[in-house]
């Protein structure tokens, strides 16, 4: 009876767990995998109620049309590279050392100024998105990647050094006192000992940055006009009018999503080691 | 001229002090151990003399020159970590040729001196491999390594074997003391085992709550302790303590434990005044089981090979005697303890200091 009662137990959690995480799971790949159906449904089939999925209807139709006019989706798909890239990099090669300041040295009311840092992060969007423009309208900075730039680094650094000061604070002290007696100065340590053991983390930021630069939809809304658009802009000028090609639409969402899936395989290992470390010692 | 010297040394983070006027004077090519409980200030006093933290007050001199701005670099120290500290990320032979590169060494030469180095270390075959795919042995010689080429004109040891098992230790301990014969380079050496510090010290600083309690040679700290703390930090088994007065009478000096009057000899610690109340001990190796003496009846005996360690109750408390080879004696057995007077160490009760035969040491 104790041995049945012993082994039940466990079983249930198990069983729960196991249900917790296909719904979880489910929730998760749900929009994507209804992303990448429409894709390949007809525009007939997807206004239908409720949409005919049937495999008859499947058609690679969507993506021709999208591949047809390659050349703004191409735009798109350059003009967010170069502003994603290029945020990532600055965010890293800002925010790395900008972390380990706030992280080793005795930097004055370092507690403030890392949650000022965070604090930044919760203004709302609309909020400063009036004053953002009429600053980047008069500095004549409209439709140009320069101003994507700037304002995607605005919020990007600041999680920047939030997950990379969590891992800084978590790299053993040893290492750099070794450093100093070994004769190396702070830069050096920081370039030679404590950036190279830091890829973790550095793999979770830059795809971090990278991801929110790609994906964001509002300020490149309002700050570009055709030269700078990016692809969440392309994608929805599907929505025309008196017609919304939905097919299309989903084709070049799923062309769009493709770099920054192959991003996120590619750095799995690394970004979940980064974010593990760098969240839960921050 | 000594050649580190440290001169009311404090250390204080905030209203924590963790130093208390800390004075050590090391020659030249000495092995000094800093002995202590964790928390006694000793890894805190090493930090110090190796330009990783600066003393609240007080000098720090080495070859009579004054060093408290200097960084670690320019003491010329070289320093093993309890850790080992080694960079992960980098080869064996990165790790001991990092401290010539930051030097700016050219390849070749940096090369031969990490050769040389490895080959008097056995890491020659292992220099191409990560410190994550080394044993705890092999870490521990690359950290020496990694100070040793640096031809440093002082070595500062910080528990360096405190993460190796029990047989390794030894080894390595038996290595490092090897070392420092070889190259009579000036060590500072940290450790709170005290087995490690009696076997491969010139001289014992033993620390407690940031001060140096005594400072001396393995014999002295062992046979001779200062105080209370030192005699029963220093020995295994540890020395028990039991409560006495001291008797002055015509016929001479002694001391009353209980019923008991210990004689002692006559004209000794004159300094002491009658009925002064002492704390006495006495080693394990110089309790003796006699036919006549003071009562006593067996509680633990534990046989540790070459000798035997037997607790005893008795009218003063407990007391250990360690008895040679595998003594033959059971538990309850009734016995009598022989405590010769000459080994007795004798401790004021309330300041703790030691009454030597002359007074108040």
């Amino acid at each position: 009876m104790s041995l049945l009662r012993s082994s039940f137990g466990p079983r249930v959690a198990d069983a729960g767990v196991i249900v917790g995480l296909a719904v979880f799971v489910t929730w998760s790949i749900a929009p994507i995998a209804w992303l990448l159906l429409s894709s390949i449904l007809p525009q007939l089939s997807l206004i239908d109620q409720p949409p005919d999925i049937s495999f008859v209807h499947w058609t690679l139709d969507n993506y021709i049309t999208v591949m047809g006019s390659a050349a703004t989706l191409g735009r798109g798909m350059l003009n967010s590279f170069i502003v994603a890239a290029f945020t990532t990099a600055v965010a890293l090669a800002l925010g790395a050392p900008a972390a380990y300041a706030l992280a080793r040295l005795s930097v004055p009311r370092s507690g403030a100024v890392v949650l000022l840092i965070l604090a930044t992060q919760m203004l709302p969007a609309i909020a400063i998105a009036i004053p953002l423009f009429i600053v980047i309208s008069r500095l004549g900075l409209i439709d140009t990647r320069f101003a994507l730039i700037v304002v995607y680094l605005s919020f990007n650094l600041p999680i920047v050094i939030w997950i990379l000061r969590g891992f800084f604070l978590g790299v053993p002290a040893g290492l750099e006192r070794a450093a100093a007696v070994d004769g190396a100065g702070l830069i050096r340590t920081f370039w030679m000992i404590v950036l190279p053991i830091s890829i973790p983390p550095l793999c979770a930021a830059a795809v971090f940055a990278f991801i929110e630069s790609w994906n964001e939809f509002f300020f490149a809304l309002i700050l570009t006009r055709q030269n700078a658009q990016t692809v969440p802009l392309v994608i929805a000028a599907f929505a025309g009018q008196y017609q919304t090609v939905f097919g299309q639409m989903m084709a070049a969402a799923v062309i769009s999503v493709a770099p920054v899936i192959l991003l996120a395989i590619l750095f799995r290992n690394h970004i979940v080691r980064g974010f593990a470390d760098g969240m839960l010692k921050g | 001229m000594p050649h580190v010297e440290l001169e009311a040394i404090g250390k204080s983070y905030g209203p924590v002090t963790v130093c208390h006027d800390v004075n050590l004077s090391i020659e030249q090519g000495e092995f000094v151990t800093l002995l202590g409980a964790s928390g006694c200030g000793k890894t805190t006093t090493l930090n110090l003399i190796a330009g990783l933290d600066d003393p609240t007050t007080g000098d720090i001199r080495m070859e009579g020159r004054r060093v408290n701005e200097l960084s670690p670099v320019q003491r010329d120290i070289a320093m093993v970590f309890q850790n080992y500290a080694l960079y992960p990320h980098m080869s064996v032979a990165e790790n001991i040729g990092f401290t010539l590169r930051v030097r700016g060494l050219r390849r070749p030469e940096i090369r031969a001196r990490v050769e040389e180095v490895a080959a008097s270390l056995e890491l020659s075959h292992v220099l191409d491999r990560l410190p994550a795919q080394l044993s705890g042995g092999q870490q521990q010689r690359v950290a020496i390594g990694r100070a040793l080429v640096r031809e440093p004109k002082v070595f500062l040891f910080d528990e360096p074997f405190s993460n190796l098992d029990a047989s390794l230790r030894v080894r390595m301990r038996a290595e490092v003391k090897e070392l420092h014969q070889r190259l009579g380079v000036t060590s500072i050496f940290v450790t709170h085992d005290q087995e490690e510090a009696m076997s491969i010290s010139d001289r014992i600083a033993v620390m407690n709550r940031g001060r140096i309690e005594q400072l001396g040679t393995p014999e002295e700290i062992y046979a001779s302790p200062a105080n209370r703390y030192v005699a029963t930090f220093i020995g295994s088994p540890q020395i028990e303590l039991f409560q006495g007065v001291l008797a002055r009478a015509s016929t001479g000096v002694s001391l009353r434990i209980g019923a008991e009057l210990l004689g002692l000899a006559p004209g000794l610690y004159a300094g002491a005044p009658d009925g002064t109340k002492i704390d006495i001990g006495i080693r394990a190796e110089h309790v003796r089981l006699a036919d006549h003496g003071i009562p006593a009846t067996v509680r633990l005996v534990q046989p540790v090979g070459p000798s035997t360690h037997v607790t005893l109750d008795w009218q003063g408390g407990t007391i250990t005697a360690r008895l040679n080879g595998f003594a033959r004696i059971e538990r309850g057995q009734l016995v009598h303890l022989d405590l010769d007077a000459r080994h007795l160490l004798l401790f004021d009760s309330n300041t703790g200091g030691r009454i030597t035969a002359n007074g108040p040491g």
